[in-house]
């Protein structure tokens, strides 16, 4: 039985590139199923043209620079139940944040850090490597000195309120402590925040700023020495 | 050694091959370019400390969709992202288009943002990775008779949006 011709546009809108040999033969049965077909892939190719976009410039850098990190296998059930309470905690605390936009730095950290944070502060048993350090810092058009990079056991980049930015998690002695760094963002300086049984404490930077964020009972203000001293920005002229 | 190196060569083969579109995939998915790039670095972080459980390179691209998805589901199940503008959100590309084609191309992706997710998604499936309407189905766990269906909706919504946006004559013919 022969494919009628709404049928036939059905299955070209769904699959265009479709080479059955039924549809082959319902294709070439007639000019008009010749002519829906042709039509149906030239506005593929549009489509195809237009979903084209070119991967950023350094992020297969930094992706490749992933295989430079210990290999870990995780333990998922710790890692999922850790998950199950950020959710638990995150659901309640998003009911008054407005945006994905981040209106306030308050807005930025809370948010920020329920996507990951507490996992990883749980997640870096070892310390990353100072290539790794390094290579995301001058990324950013920063530095961390020697001071601040031997208490850092994981770094990656993040989105900040302006830009990418770096998540890192250092070490101290009441334990770890994750620092946020944002290299275009203006903050006040000195400055507490708190969200989720988390508080924060902003510095500000000669560019941009870091937001040092701990458990309620961690003194974060004790890393604002070394955060001011050993973290360097604007190592280039815009 | 030989063991690191190995996984070390065979994790650079997947990023150099899928990170592209898995970018694409990404931001046409949240629409918002660092989002869709903590996306990918996430999606590869996770591959590289599960790579030794991927015995099959033929299946690596699933699988890497797969990590995408429920990174990026674990990121928005609480909300959606808000698409920023389109303009901003879409990187530059070198092909060179007449004015007409430009603005076709433009009222398409911005058509592509306002697809409901449920019909954007198989269809950036079908058309970023060439995925088969079986391979959708199994990706999405939907039936392959209502992807079919989506793909054919996402397309008739898509060229709709299109001709209600687009304001030349040729525009409305090439749809």
């Amino acid at each position: 039985m022969s494919m009628s011709f709404s049928d036939f546009q059905r299955l070209i809108g769904a699959d265009p590139w479709n080479r059955d040999p039924e549809t082959v033969r319902a294709r070439n049965s007639a000019p008009e199923f010749a002519q829906a077909a042709s039509k149906a892939e030239a506005f593929e190719r549009k489509l195809q043209s237009a979903l084209q976009l070119r991967l950023p410039a350094d992020l297969l850098t930094d992706i490749k620079n992933i295989s430079h990190q210990p290999a870990q296998q995780r333990n998922w059930m710790p890692l999922a139940l850790a998950a199950s309470l950020l959710l638990a905690v995150g659901a309640l605390s998003m009911v008054w944040k407005q945006s994905l936009q981040w209106n306030s730095i308050e807005a930025y950290l809370a948010d920020h850090y329920s996507h990951d944070g507490t996992a990883l502060l749980e997640s870096t048993a070892e310390a990353v490597s100072e290539q790794d350090i390094i290579r995301i810092m001058v990324s950013l058009n920063a530095s961390a000195g020697q001071q601040l990079a031997g208490l850092i056991k994981f770094i990656k980049f993040c989105p900040t309120p302006q830009g990418r930015g770096a998540h890192m998690v250092v070490s101290t002695d009441h334990g770890p402590v994750t620092i946020i760094f944002m290299p275009k963002t203006q903050v006040t300086d000195g400055e507490r925040v708190e969200f989720d049984q988390m508080h924060a404490y902003l510095v500000a930077l000669e560019h941009g700023s870091a937001a040092i964020i701990g458990q309620t009972s961690q003194a974060v203000e004790s890393l604002q020495a070394v955060v001011r001293s050993s973290l360097k920005t604007g190592l280039v002229s815009a | 050694m030989t063991n690191d190196t190995d996984r070390t060569r065979r994790f650079n083969q997947l990023a150099e091959a899928y990170s592209t579109d898995l970018y694409r995939y990404a931001l046409w998915l949240c629409g918002n370019d660092a989002l869709a790039k903590d996306l990918v670095q996430e999606t590869f972080l996770r591959a590289w400390r599960a790579l030794d459980n991927l015995r099959d390179i033929g299946a690596a691209k699933s699988w890497l969709i797969t990590i995408l998805r429920r990174e990026y589901a674990r990121t928005f199940e609480r909300k959606l992202p808000k698409f920023t503008d389109v303009d901003k959100v879409v990187v530059a590309d070198d092909v060179e288009l007449e004015p007409d084609q430009h603005t076709e191309r433009e009222l398409l992706r911005k058509g592509i943002m306002k697809l409901d997710p449920k019909y954007r998604d198989p269809l950036l499936l079908q058309v970023i990775f060439g995925h088969s309407c079986a391979e959708i189905s199994e990706q999405l766990g939907s039936s392959k008779s209502a992807v079919m269906t989506q793909l054919f909706r996402a397309r008739e919504k898509l060229k709709a949006q299109i001709q209600k946006d687009g304001v030349t004559g040729n525009v409305h013919e090439l749809f």
